[in-house]
């Protein structure tokens, strides 16, 4: 079975498609998680019923390595899948999706092991576990209970793969760099490090040594004036994508060390605030 | 209903019930297990039904009752019930017959002395037992408590996870339930991979083996007792590392535990013995091994929940390929952190508040070089080392392998403070200061460990009580009663004694209040009056629950606390009353100490005064009254210098020399005599006894 990452993704939309998801794009602004995407944040709340997924590069600038740790990405991949309300049997659908993409649960010693999913941005909370696969964490399982405050009814669960961890188990290597990201015996074998290897240096160096902090306080201020203004406009989702700026600002803030302990809870209090104004906002137009 | 040879009819029966859900986190399945049985107890009696036995069972996915020797039905009740008078108005006897539901004519007639009464006789039928359980079913699930609890679905009902089934079987039937939209039935199902499909159960007998037969031991013990004899046996010559809970938790990880041997790479091995395990055991629950010599080995165990058809080799490999990363990231944190001395972290303490009206964590580094410094002068030992400690005390908090494994905190200090060449009594403080790390665990020996470990409960303690954060009933966020009980413990280390009120003020001083801007800030007096109260019933219950003394003996001794607040004295106090009680001497010490006090207490009452005077030898008529003001005398300066020196075994032996000349005195004195003068002196006299007993404890709180 062919393991490359690309055929893993499309595996994996081959997959979920069949389920009923409509297969979505990444969204087109920096995030930091799958979880961030409208199609699951603002999509998790309301009555109607939803199922998506998609493939979504996140970007955590504090886990930056300049392209040098085998395991640490200034931006992976994360598979995301959001299903509402979540089915039954959603952890049997779950498990063959893995029996899908060639990982055999038996092989593997999956399980499921308690870990809770709190994000302090979103306001957001549930409960699940973190799914592993020979002592590798490979699954955040989440039942959504509450985003942007407010509760989830009916719940959804989110599944999010790591695909670069994943896809590396399938391969059996240890260095993300080596991993084949198309077919590695096809015309023009590329790997992951061809791919992505000058971006992680170049990133990294961006965030750890070039960024001009003052600047970023800047924008973080005028990401949030925006979004406040698009809320009181009631355009929900160009609001939204303010919060997501005003989010990605604050994880460059912090990845630099430009943030004492008080302000960066002040930051994360405020961006808070922005995701809470508007999934109240998304609640009036969806529920209203 | 099963017959047995004969025509006999079994009159009793099996319950079981099973709530099948998505993987239960491991460390509420032993609370879950508990909690399920007490509540089936409590349902039962509830409904008046009668059982033997009692069990709950639980794995990873589900919770297991079994009720042994429950009646198939409950007896028929009768019931008498008394109305009015025969001749009661009309009103009174209609209101009688509408509740009970008869006629006039079906009830009876009791004759009593007081006349004649209705009444009617009610026979309420037996009930079936399988439509109470039902009952009892339903009302478990709902009646059950989670720490934590989930929706999921379109459904409103919350569970640790989602249900997935019940199984609910009495005397071999299934007794109905609807539940979170599941039916009750006699089906289940075994491991998740090993044996999905679901099967059905006659009984509690069939529904173990033939989990067992589907990759499921269902017994919590008995899956604790398999994991620990497969990974000895697959350590080989190795032995597991000891470690209970971690035993405990894998327990609640696994249905069908396969235990598996993995391999460090050797070149990870010159990391420090916590940096390699902490990884092992906190995230991945591995077992790490160690030689016979107690040296870590480069292997550990691991324990699948699958019997994988590789014999685990794909499990073992990426178990392996998981801690050599992490052990990789921990080798970079190794390397990373020690490019800066450790001294240099502090600047980054600088901006990590200890609490927002308490200052940055820099700040309480400060203050612990402050207070630490005036402890080590009065404990004579060397202040530079102790002050030294104490500014690195918290540097380690910033390094990125304490940000990485918290659980090292202290334990990175003390190792790269070694490899700075601090002073070995320096780094060893670094780890030092966290102990006791448990209640009931060590206390540090070494004097700079056990003065800076001192200083930093002292100082968290006085500032929160200084800015009103005190624990009220189960909420105590800061922790600050175990914080308390460590300082307790730390306090009964006699390498070091000292005035802990004393030392409260030193840290309440060491804080620059006038720079700190807090809302509500609690004066010197208050702080430690409030804090002082909370130390002492937190000793209190360490001198009873820990030490044994009956509670009598420490309320005597508590009693002059603040005479004396130096926990390790009060504490030898104790054991020393503990010790003079066991004795007869002290036994009748106290008999006369209580006819002493009882004469002092009326005759203060009366005279409306405290004895306590002067005694005028010159006024005494017998030798019994001259004597004994000669022992106490005598003793008084004595007694008072063992108490000062903290030898109180002797001061109490000396204290029981005294019992002859008090029961003398007692046997030919008469106290209340008709010479005023001669009275008072005497009323004197045994106060000064009662003075002298004081110096020890206040008896009149011991019981006897």
């Amino acid at each position: 079975m062919k393991t490359d990452f690309q055929t893993v993704i499309l595996k994996l939309q081959e997959f979920w498609s069949q389920k009923g998801c409509v297969i979505l794009q990444p969204y087109d602004a920096e995030v930091g998680a799958g979880t961030f995407h409208p199609a699951t944040t603002l999509k998790a709340l309301g009555s109607k019923p939803w199922r998506a997924a998609y493939v979504q590069p996140s970007r955590r600038p504090g886990d930056g390595r300049y392209g040098e740790n085998p395991n640490r990405l200034y931006r992976h991949h994360q598979y995301q899948v959001i299903l509402k309300p979540s089915p039954n049997d959603i952890q049997d659908i779950y498990l063959d999706s893995l029996r899908y993409i060639g990982l055999d649960p038996i092989l593997h010693d999956v399980r499921f092991v308690e870990d809770d999913w709190e994000s302090p941005t979103l306001g957001a909370a549930g409960l699940g576990w973190e799914v592993w696969a020979g002592g590798q964490e490979v699954t955040q399982f989440t039942y959504f209970q509450q985003v942007g405050g407010f509760p989830c009814e009916p719940v959804s669960v989110e599944l999010t793969y790591g695909l670069e961890r994943l896809i590396m188990i399938l391969q059996g290597i240890e260095n993300v760099y080596g991993l084949a990201w198309n077919d590695p015996k096809g015309p023009s074998p590329m790997t992951y490090g061809d791919v992505a290897q000058q971006m992680e240096r170049e990133f990294s160096a961006f965030s750890f040594e070039h960024l001009d902090a003052s600047m970023v306080f800047r924008h973080f201020e005028d990401a949030e004036s925006m979004c406040t203004q698009l809320i009181a406009n009631k355009l929900v989702l160009p609001a939204y994508e303010y919060c997501l700026k005003a989010s990605h600002l604050f994880n460059l803030l912090d990845a630099c060390g430009a943030l004492s302990v008080t302000e960066r809870a002040n930051y994360i209090g405020r961006v808070r605030a922005l995701a809470h104004a508007c999934c109240t906002l998304w609640m009036e137009n969806t529920c209203g | 209903m099963r017959v047995v040879p004969f025509g006999w009819r079994i009159l009793v029966a099996e319950w079981l019930f099973e709530i099948l859900s998505e993987e239960i986190p491991s460390r509420m399945q032993g609370m879950a297990q508990e909690q399920l049985k007490s509540l089936a107890e409590a349902e039962l009696q509830v409904e008046g039904l009668d059982f033997d036995t009692i069990r709950t069972f639980v794995t990873p996915r589900r919770l297991t009752l079994v009720v042994e020797g429950l009646p198939l039905h409950t007896p028929e009740r009768v019931e008498e019930k008394k109305g009015p008078r025969v001749d009661a108005p009309a009103q009174a006897i209609e209101g009688f017959l509408k509740t009970t539901g008869v006629n006039r004519e079906a009830c009876d007639i009791l004759d009593t002395p007081k006349g004649q009464f209705l009444s009617v006789t009610i026979k309420q039928p037996g009930q079936l037992t399988e439509q109470i359980l039902s009952k009892v079913a339903l009302s478990l699930l709902e009646k059950f408590r989670w720490p934590k609890s989930m929706r999921w679905g379109s459904s409103s009902i919350t569970w640790i996870r989602p249900l997935r089934g019940l199984l609910c079987v009495f005397d071999e039937k299934i007794v109905h339930l609807s539940y979170a939209g599941l039916d009750a039935s006699n089906s289940t199902q075994g491991h998740r991979f090993l044996a999905p499909t679901p099967f059905e159960v006659q009984n509690f007998k069939d529904y173990e083996k033939k989990l067992r037969d589907h990759f499921v031991i269902l017994d919590w013990q008995e899956r604790r007792q398999i994991i620990k004899a497969d990974v000895a046996k697959v350590a080989g010559e190795l032995t597991p590392l000891k470690d209970e809970s971690l035993f405990d938790e894998v327990t609640g990880l696994v249905e069908w535990p396969v235990a598996l041997k993995g391999k460090v790479d050797e070149h990870f091995m010159n990391l420090p013995l916590e940096v390699i395990t902490t990884p092992m055991r906190v995230h991945q629950r591995y077992f790490p091994l160690i030689d016979e010599q107690g040296k870590l080995a480069p292997y550990f165990g691991v324990v699948a929940n699958v019997e994988a058809p590789d014999q685990g080799r794909t499990i073992v490999i990426g178990n392996e390929r998981v801690l050599r990363a992490r052990l990789a990231d921990a080798q970079f944190f190794w390397k990373q952190d020690q490019k800066h001395p450790l001294e240099h972290f502090n600047v980054s303490l600088k901006t990590r508040l200890f609490h927002q009206h308490l200052g940055s964590v820099f700040a309480k580094v400060e203050r612990l070089v402050a207070l630490s410094t005036r402890m080590a002068e009065k404990a004579e030992t060397d202040s530079k080392i102790v002050a030294r400690a104490a500014f690195l005390s918290k540097a380690d908090l910033a390094s990125q392998m304490v940000n990485e494994f918290p659980e090292v905190q202290g334990i990175m200090g003390r190792y790269y403070a070694q490899n700075q060449k601090e002073n070995p009594e320096v780094a060893r403080a670094l780890e030092e200061q966290y102990w006791p790390k448990a209640s009931g665990e060590k206390t540090p020996d070494a004097l700079p460990s056990l003065i800076l470990a001192m200083a930093d409960r002292l100082d968290t303690l006085v500032g929160f009580f200084a800015i009103g954060i005190t624990p009220t009933g189960s909420k105590d966020p800061f922790a600050l009663r175990r914080t308390g009980l460590g300082l307790i413990a730390l306090a009964l280390n006699p390498r070091f004694s000292l005035s802990m009120l004393e030392a409260l003020g030193w840290a309440y001083d060491a804080y620059p209040w006038d720079e700190l801007t807090v809302p509500q800030l609690k004066s010197k007096e208050e702080t430690l009056s409030n804090l002082w109260k909370f130390l002492l019933e937190r000793f209190k219950f360490s001198l009873r629950d820990v030490q044994g003394s009956p509670y009598d003996h420490v309320d005597a001794v508590l009693s002059v606390a603040d005479q004396n607040p130096n926990l390790f004295d009060l504490s030898l106090r104790v054991k020393a009353l503990d010790q003079l009680m066991d004795v007869e001497d002290g036994k009748n010490l106290l008999i006369a100490y209580k006819r002493a006090s009882n004469i002092l207490k009326i005759e203060e009452e009366k005279d409306k005064c405290l004895y306590g005077g002067q005694v005028k030898k010159e006024l005494f008529d017998l030798d019994e009254e001259n004597e004994l003001f000669k022992s106490l005398s005598q003793k008084l300066p004595e007694i008072e210098d063992f108490v000062k020196k903290g030898e109180f075994v002797k001061a109490v032996q000396d204290l029981a020399t005294l019992r002859l000349v008090v029961d003398q005195f007692f046997d030919k004195v008469v106290v209340n005599t008709e010479d005023k003068n001669k009275r008072v002196n005497r009323l004197h006299l045994l106060a000064y006894f009662r003075k002298t007993l004081y110096q020890v404890a206040d008896f009149s709180k011991i019981e006897g």
